[in-house]
């Protein structure tokens, strides 16, 4: 048989055509993309997260995806710079919690981003108090409070860390109206801060992390470092995820034992204040679409294969992918309830 | 027994060995530091595995750390932020022809003090953790403010001493008074129109580099073009050479400098710089012959480098006993352990034996490979000093400039940051303003500032830094202590000159 030119140019094209589907998803993405993330530090939930979600889209996609973690500011403005897709952020609810909470110089994200898909959520985010303390439970502290008991609560201003403290304050204010101005913030900085203000006694209760903090709950309790989870403020949903066995020697069973609802925070009448920490990309507005829905498509195919679950579950966080659109309706949602107890609770 | 199939396992041993060098020439280069060898790395733990990933990583800082002692001997300019007190011993030796007699001993002192902060580790770190969980925001404000109080040591006329110390602290607060430090949140001091680039304020290590590099180089460059030193010129003379009996005399400063770079370690959030800075005051104050101290005095080259690298193993101890990082390259480390999804906290000694003892060993083992990688790498290293300048100022200034853009990931500001500070920190020297305290103020405002803030915020008194606690008292006797010292030392030389700067 002789094999013609044009049937070299047949076959040739359709390898291409066959090849085109496997081809497409990286070809509309740039060779090398910066992930920059809204934290600077290396050791925190946001550079993990960041790490298993950039490994596994560099795998799929054939393309190099370096994480960079530059911090809020500096990651905003470098998202702004550039529309060519070579740089994402990804960051959590603290991006769009720090301007509710008027943070100077916050962007609003749903207008000056494209909210992408969410990745994963950290469930650890908690309160506690030391070993010793009188308080129990969240209702001996909204008893004190009501009592006119000043309940100092150690947090780092601005986002994540207060969402609580402003949810603690609500549920005062719900049961005694007044209460709540029992409730103070004492502003300190980082994990270790918030750990130090309470051996030096200047906070009553502390936020902290299931991952940060659980070591220090199993000291024992004469150990000036001891502390006890009182609330955990994860969706029973989410923390049912989490491995069977926990962290640590704090089980999963042990944990839903401080969440919703077995530890009530009222957020109204007939709901309870919970709040997962989600981690979620965003993309400069004027990025091209089909970038943006190779992405999106991209981690909708990891997510069904299933790996990359196994790797945020061992090291204690929860997969949670939702797609663009839901992910942008879902953010917003959670924006506007906050919204709502952050402007109530507004000095006036 | 496993700690022995680590030793006997090459993948281990070969990571320490490379990671050292790797880190001693991060170190070395101007504008590359410790804490860059390691975020380079970081990524790789995750397929090393923890224990080789950490023996990797930690031998990057112990290579890193010391590393940095070359640029600031030869060249007078700190490869590290906590060698610069290198520069002011170091850098006049080299300067007399004594670069490798000065680089011998700042090695030695660097393994001695990596070693006495490793004993410290090993044997007391879960003493130590709880120790320094004693120092709350008053005790931190007051060793920052007891380093501050070098200033006047370390100035030559002390008023405009000072002075450059106050204007090295009011520019280190332009920015953000940020809220992860503990802030409100809000900018202040930032001129107009500028708030795009200074929300983030003045980055710590591009105006190092600047002040120290890019300074240095429009002197030599506003001298013309010298003739560029010999091999001849870096040892002068059989008096020159180094011997042993340099360290007669030096027992207490070799282990006093140890022991404060590993006490700086231990208290988190004071800083890494702190420790030499601390370690050197320390060492001329207790001297008989301070005067020497700026001139090319080898105990000043001692105590810099046995308080930086005594600062190795102390800044671990709050790490694995407390989860809570002592310094920023430390601060990485965690997430190497995060990684491979391991808890830090006061219980990671006693349910992780092994990886303990794996990190310990590593870290002997990298000072030992420093030690012999750099003592028989002298020659190499101090050959330096022979290119000819027009070669060797233009490839450190491209150093300085990709260091600068790196350090924060990209930041072009950060270049721009370098070069202000170069022309700033060479009008400095015509206005007769002096560098050291300027750095060191710099250096130490955002910390002081903070420290002494919340003091105020969370005690609501100003007796406050008085009357807290036994450690307060004896931390203002040592400041009072500091004071008198520099008063006296100032008159003593008066007319003649402390510092070269």
């Amino acid at each position: 048989m002789n094999i013609s030119r044009r049937t070299l140019l047949t076959a040739a094209s359709t390898v291409a055509l066959l090849a085109q589907p496997m081809a497409a998803a990286a070809q509309d993405l740039p060779r090398n993309v910066r992930m920059v993330i809204g934290s600077s530090s290396t050791g925190g939930d946001t550079y993990q997260n960041a790490s298993i979600l950039a490994d596994a889209l560099s795998d799929h996609l054939g393309v190099n995806i370096r994480v960079d973690p530059v911090g809020a500011s500096e990651a905003f403005k470098a998202l702004a710079r550039d529309s060519r897709g070579t740089t994402i952020m990804m960051h959590h609810d603290q991006s769009y919690l720090q301007e509710l909470y008027g943070v100077e110089g916050s962007p609003d994200i749903f207008a000056e981003t494209i909210v992408g898909p969410t990745i994963s959520v950290n469930p650890g985010n908690a309160y506690l108090v030391p070993a010793d303390s009188p308080y129990e439970s969240m209702e001996d502290i909204l008893a004190a409070a009501e009592a006119g008991e000043r309940v100092r609560v150690a947090i780092q201003p601005g986002g994540v860390s207060e969402i609580g403290f402003t949810a603690m304050r609500n549920a005062a204010r719900m049961r005694a109206p007044g209460s709540e101005e029992n409730i103070v913030a004492v502003n300190t900085g980082d994990q270790a801060d918030k750990n130090q203000a309470m051996w030096d006694d200047l906070a009553d209760v502390i936020n902290g992390s299931i991952q940060a903090n659980e070591q220090f709950t199993q000291m024992p309790p004469d150990d000036p470092t001891a502390m006890r989870f009182i609330w955990i403020t994860a969706t029973p949903e989410t923390l049912n995820q989490a491995p069977e066995e926990g962290l640590g020697e704090t089980t999963r069973e042990d944990m839903l034992t401080f969440a919703a609802p077995a530890v009530s925070v009222p957020m109204t009448d007939e709901e309870d204040f919970t709040f997962d920490k989600e981690f979620f990309l965003m993309f400069n507005p004027d990025t091209d679409p089909a970038i943006i829905e190779t992405i999106d498509t991209a981690m909708e195919e990891i997510y069904a294969e299933g790996e990359i679950q196994d790797r945020f579950l061992s090291s204690f966080f929860t997969p949670d992918y939702r797609p663009m659109a839901e992910a942008q309706e879902h953010l917003q949602s959670k924006n506007d309830d906050y919204e709502t107890i952050i402007s109530d609770l507004k000095p006036e | 027994m496993d700690l022995l199939a680590h030793l006997l396992d090459p993948w281990f041993i070969g990571l320490i060995c490379g990671g050292t060098l790797m880190g001693i020439v991060f170190g070395a280069i101007p504008g590359m530091t410790a804490t860059m060898a390691v975020a380079v790395c970081l990524p790789l733990t995750f397929s090393l595995g923890l224990v080789n990933g950490l023996a990797l990583l930690l031998s990057l800082y112990v290579g890193g750390i010391t590393g940095g002692l070359v640029p600031a001997i030869l060249l007078g300019i700190p490869g590290t932020p906590s060698s610069i007190t290198t520069t002011f011993d170091g850098f006049p030796m080299a300067q007399r022809g004594e670069g490798e007699k000065a680089l011998k001993i700042a090695i030695i002192a660097s393994v001695v003090g990596g070693l006495v902060s490793l004993v410290a580790l090993y044997f007391f770190a879960p003493v130590l953790a709880k120790f320094a969980i004693k120092f709350s925001y008053v005790e931190k404000f007051l060793i920052i403010f007891f380093a501050l109080t070098v200033m006047a040591a370390l100035s030559k006329d002390m008023l405009l001493g000072i002075f450059s110390g106050v204007l090295g602290i009011f520019l280190s607060l332009i920015g953000t008074y940020d809220i992860t430090n503990g802030g409100n949140g809000h900018t202040r001091l930032i001129p107009p129109g500028m708030d795009y680039w200074l929300d983030g304020g003045f980055a710590l290590l591009p105006v190092l580099i600047g002040i120290f590099g890019v300074t240095v180089i429009l002197e030599e460059a506003e001298k013309g073009m010298p003739r560029g030193q010999s091999l001849k010129d870096i040892e002068v003379g059989p008096h020159s050479r180094f011997s042993f009996s340099i360290f007669r005399g030096q027992t207490t400063n070799l282990l006093r400098s140890g022991g404060i770079g590993t006490f700086v370690g231990i208290l988190p959030g004071v800083g890494g710089s702190a420790a030499s800075i601390l370690s050197y005051t320390a060492a001329k104050t207790t001297s008989r012959h301070p005067e020497r101290f700026g001139k090319g005095e080898p105990a000043g080259v001692i105590a810099s480098e046995a308080g930086n690298n005594g600062l190795t193993g102390g800044a671990l101890v709050p790490l694995l006993s407390l989860g809570i990082p002592g310094d920023s390259t430390t601060a990485l480390l965690i997430g190497a352990f995060a990684l491979q999804g391991i808890q830090v906290g006061p219980l990671f000694i006693s349910q992780n034996l092994d990886t303990w003892n794996a990190m310990i060993t590593a870290m002997v083992i990298s000072n030992l490979v420093m030690l012999v990688t750099m003592y028989f790498a002298i020659r190499w290293f101090a050959m330096v000093i022979a290119v000819p300048k027009q070669i060797l100022y233009p490839f450190i200034l491209m150093m300085c400039v990709i260091g600068a853009y790196t350090i924060n990931y990209g930041i072009i500001f950060d270049v721009w940051t370098l070069l202000i500070f170069g022309v700033f920190g060479w009008l400095m020297v015509k206005l007769r303003l002096e560098v050291a305290p300027f750095i060191i103020g710099f250096i130490l405002g955002p910390s002081a500032e903070i420290y002494f803030v919340k003091s105020l915020e969370s005690f609501g008194d100003p007796f406050i830094f008085f009357t807290k606690s036994w450690i307060a008292a004896v931390l203002w006797i040592l400041i009072v202590a500091s004071i008198v010292m520099s008063v006296i030392l100032s008159r003593r030389n008066q007319g003649d000159g402390a510092m070269p700067t």
